[in-house]
């Protein structure tokens, strides 16, 4: 069983093996194409003419030998015979003609006194008879050639070859010269004919062995060739895939190894750009999280102190030099304002790095959202579309920083009422916040999302930190959700956040990169 | 707060001498007594001189780390801590969750919010009642604030004892993570749910007999935990 089941796998690997040797890429198949018609002309021409040549002296040589026996029994019995022989002469004639060593037939025509034809046969061949005898033959064999300085004989003999039911034949004829009977014979060529044939069939299998051959020989140039190209291919694949250190090992000297040697010093220069880069993107980020950082010691301090000012401040009849009082009311609530700079500053630091982790719990979805409003005192200015009973399992601290973010930004740029509807979606939940206000530009909705971007020069500072609907994005993506922004045609913005009900996947996987990541770290500290 | 409970007294453990000097004004304006140190060991060594009800601890510290000042505390103590974070970095808020800090507050930390925090957590070991529950070997007394297992006391942490307290008041109903951060530690609505999961990680390892396999407080999947009656 297991051998079967390994045969079978082995011969689907062997299978596959060939498949992709034979992958019809179009330079293989050129040079596939190219061999073999190199191949097949070159053999076909051999063979044509080594059998053109071939047979030609088989057949002479046998014609030759015939015509000369023929001729000489011609002469020497023939000629023997009366001018006017009788049925039973010519026959017997015949039959001596055409004992000889060549085993032709031989059909003697002569007329006898009455003046009538008669014919003799030797026999044989299904009876040889004038009719086999083509007519021209006849003819130019009757003919009476005129005598001249060139041809002292008045008859010649002429000779044919036919083919009768697929056999050939030689059959030739002449007179007598000075008076006696016409001479036919008939020799078959069959044996000859045999012999062409095998000839003919060895050299159409050597053509076919020639093509073959240079099949396999087109592949294995094309090999040579294609593998190093499909190295190359791979290794150009895998860079662009971001493995940068992709490298070929060069071997030889020729065109080939050249290319892979560029290969190589194009990939380490880009491999070297690459690390450059994300250094200093690294180092600037660095610089952004630690300089975040240690703001935050001293802002904790000021911050602790200006609360004792806020409550000397809230102090009846206070303690506080009423002039003052606008100086530290204008301290504590710029203070505020650092703490929630340097906050999403931390924040946007923490997704940049990617250390960002989601605390994942159950919660109702609208009790999230009412108590998000709730404590910050937006009841009045928010109106919620929200049926209770729509759980979901996500980060609660990070939707109500989106939620803040998301009806924040829509309480100060679009005035209240603010709708926000949630609406179930499959395995989602759906938030969209609706504003009433003048609607977003469409040259800044692209831009909604981008960190500290501002509309216009003009536009007067907002309050905000610039980060905020960054940062609800960032949160909504942890959770392998998306924020959308667009203009109701109702007039108004409207932010739609998109959220899974349940992140526990993609808190996994975070979790399971991040592991990774450190476990890569420290290995390439220890090395 | 009555007229005449007792100052609670506080130690805060802080290297940054402003955030100690801003830190101890605030916290004395609440109404604390606050003794300071400006290092772990100092800190440990004050402890055993002062026997505050509670302590602030910051986890960045010169010396031995504000982790190990709570290890170090919990091998003898079961006095509440509350750690001070400088980062919101998940791994620090857990590491501290582990080593037995009962709550935390990111920095930068407004006065305020540590105030509702200390007072939260020290209300944690008030009386309620006066009867007593058992559970198998597990009996709670809550008239005395004790709880004993096959007649030993267990040294609780008040926040421990509160959620044991909480749950085994509703016993077999089970509450959900966000339920029981309202119930112990008081916080609004953004509680941070690993606080509970890390507390009933130490509770169980108290109270079960398998810890690992716990028979009395269950994991309700999708909701929380609950309390379970023996069998």
């Amino acid at each position: 069983m297991t051998d079967e089941q390994g045969g079978i796998r082995g011969w689907a690997a062997v299978r596959k093996g060939m498949l992709s040797g034979l992958r019809w890429t179009s330079l293989r198949l050129r040079l596939v194409v190219v061999f073999g018609l190199v191949a097949l002309t070159a053999a076909v021409s051999a063979s044509a003419i080594a059998y053109w040549l071939n047979r030609e002296a088989v057949l002479t040589r046998t014609q030759d030998a015939v015509l000369r026996d023929f001729e000489q029994e011609m002469q020497n019995r023939a000629g023997a015979l009366p001018e006017h022989p009788g049925r039973d002469e010519l026959q017997h004639t015949a039959g001596q003609m055409a004992a000889g060593g060549q085993q032709f037939t031989v059909l003697l025509v002569a007329q006898d006194r009455d003046g009538r034809t008669v014919y003799g046969s030797s026999g044989g061949l299904n009876g040889f008879s004038i009719e086999d005898v083509p007519a021209s033959l006849r003819a130019a064999v009757n003919k009476k050639q005129p005598l001249t300085a060139g041809n002292r004989s008045p008859y010649h003999l002429y000779w044919q070859r036919t083919v009768d039911d697929g056999t050939p034949y030689l059959v030739a004829g002449t007179r007598v010269i000075g008076g006696g009977p016409t001479g036919y014979m008939l020799k078959s060529l069959e044996p000859e004919a045999k012999d062409l044939n095998s000839l003919a069939w060895s050299l159409g299998i050597a053509t076919g062995l020639a093509l073959i051959g240079s099949a396999l020989l087109a592949q294995a140039a094309a090999t040579t060739v294609l593998k190093p190209v499909h190295r190359l291919g791979v290794a150009a694949r895998r860079l662009g895939e971001g493995k940068l250190d992709t490298r070929l090992r060069v071997s030889g000297t020729d065109e080939l190894a050249d290319l892979s040697r560029t290969f190589n010093n194009a990939a380490a220069a880009l491999e070297k750009r690459v690390a450059d880069m994300a250094a200093r993107d690294e180092a600037s980020r660095r610089f952004v999280a630690d300089m975040s950082h240690e703001l935050r010691t001293p802002l904790t301090a000021i911050t602790a102190v200006t609360e004792v000012l806020e409550e000397e401040l809230e102090f009846e009849g206070g303690g506080i030099d009423p002039m003052i009082e606008p100086a530290v009311r204008l301290v504590v609530s710029e203070t505020r304002r650092l703490n929630d700079l340097v906050e999403n500053l931390m924040e946007v630091t923490r997704f940049d790095a990617g250390t960002a982790r989601l605390v994942l719990d159950d919660v109702d979805v609208a009790d999230q959202i009412t108590a998000c409003i709730d404590a910050r005192a937006w009841l009045d200015a928010v109106d919620l579309d929200a049926e209770r009973g729509i759980h979901a399992r996500l980060d609660p601290r990070r939707l109500d920083v989106i939620l803040a973010n998301l009806i924040g930004n829509a309480l100060k740029h679009g005035g209240s009422p603010v709708r926000v509807s949630v609406r179930e979606d499959d395995d989602a939940v759906v938030i969209a916040v609706r504003d009433h206000g003048p609607g977003i530009p469409e040259d800044v909705l692209p831009h909604v999302f981008d960190r500290f971007y501002k509309a216009s020069a003009s536009r007067p500072r907002s309050e905000g930190s610039g980060l905020g609907l960054s940062i609800a994005l960032e949160n909504a993506h942890i959770h392998g959700g998306e924020i959308t922004a667009a203009n109701s045609p109702e007039g108004g913005a409207v932010f739609t956040l998109r959220l899974p009900k349940d992140a526990s996947e993609v808190a996994r996987r975070d979790a399971e990169e991040a592991a990774e990541q450190a476990g890569g770290a420290a290995k390439g500290k220890g090395a | 707060m009555g007229q005449n409970e007792p100052v609670p007294s506080l130690l805060l453990i802080e290297d940054d001498d402003a955030i100690r000097t801003a830190l101890e004004l605030s916290l004395t304006r609440q109404g604390h007594r606050v003794a300071t140190a400006a290092s772990g060991e100092d800190g440990l060594k004050l402890l055993r001189e002062q026997r505050p009800d509670l302590i602030v601890l910051d986890v960045m510290l010169p010396g031995i780390d504000g982790f190990e000042v709570c290890r170090r505390i919990r091998r003898t103590d079961q006095l509440p801590i509350i750690l001070l974070t400088a980062r919101s970095d998940d791994i620090d808020v857990v590491v501290g969750l582990e080593s037995g800090a009962d709550d935390y507050v990111v920095k930068p930390v407004q006065g305020r919010v540590l105030d509702a925090r200390i007072r939260a957590v020290l209300r944690r070991g008030e009386r309620e009642s006066n009867d007593a529950a058992s559970f198998g070997s597990l009996v709670i007394d809550r008239a005395a604030m004790t709880v004993t297992k096959n007649g030993e006391d267990l040294q609780l942490t008040p926040t421990e004892l509160r959620l044991l307290l909480e749950l085994s008041r509703r016993p077999g109903q089970a509450l959900s993570r966000q339920q029981l951060l309202r119930l112990v530690w008081e916080h609004d609505y953004l509680g941070d749910s690993r606080l509970v999961d890390a507390c009933v990680q130490r509770l169980r390892a108290k109270v079960e007999d398998v810890p690992s396999s716990p028979t009395l407080i269950r994991t309700v999947r999708g909701v929380g935990y609950r309390l379970d009656p023996p069998q």
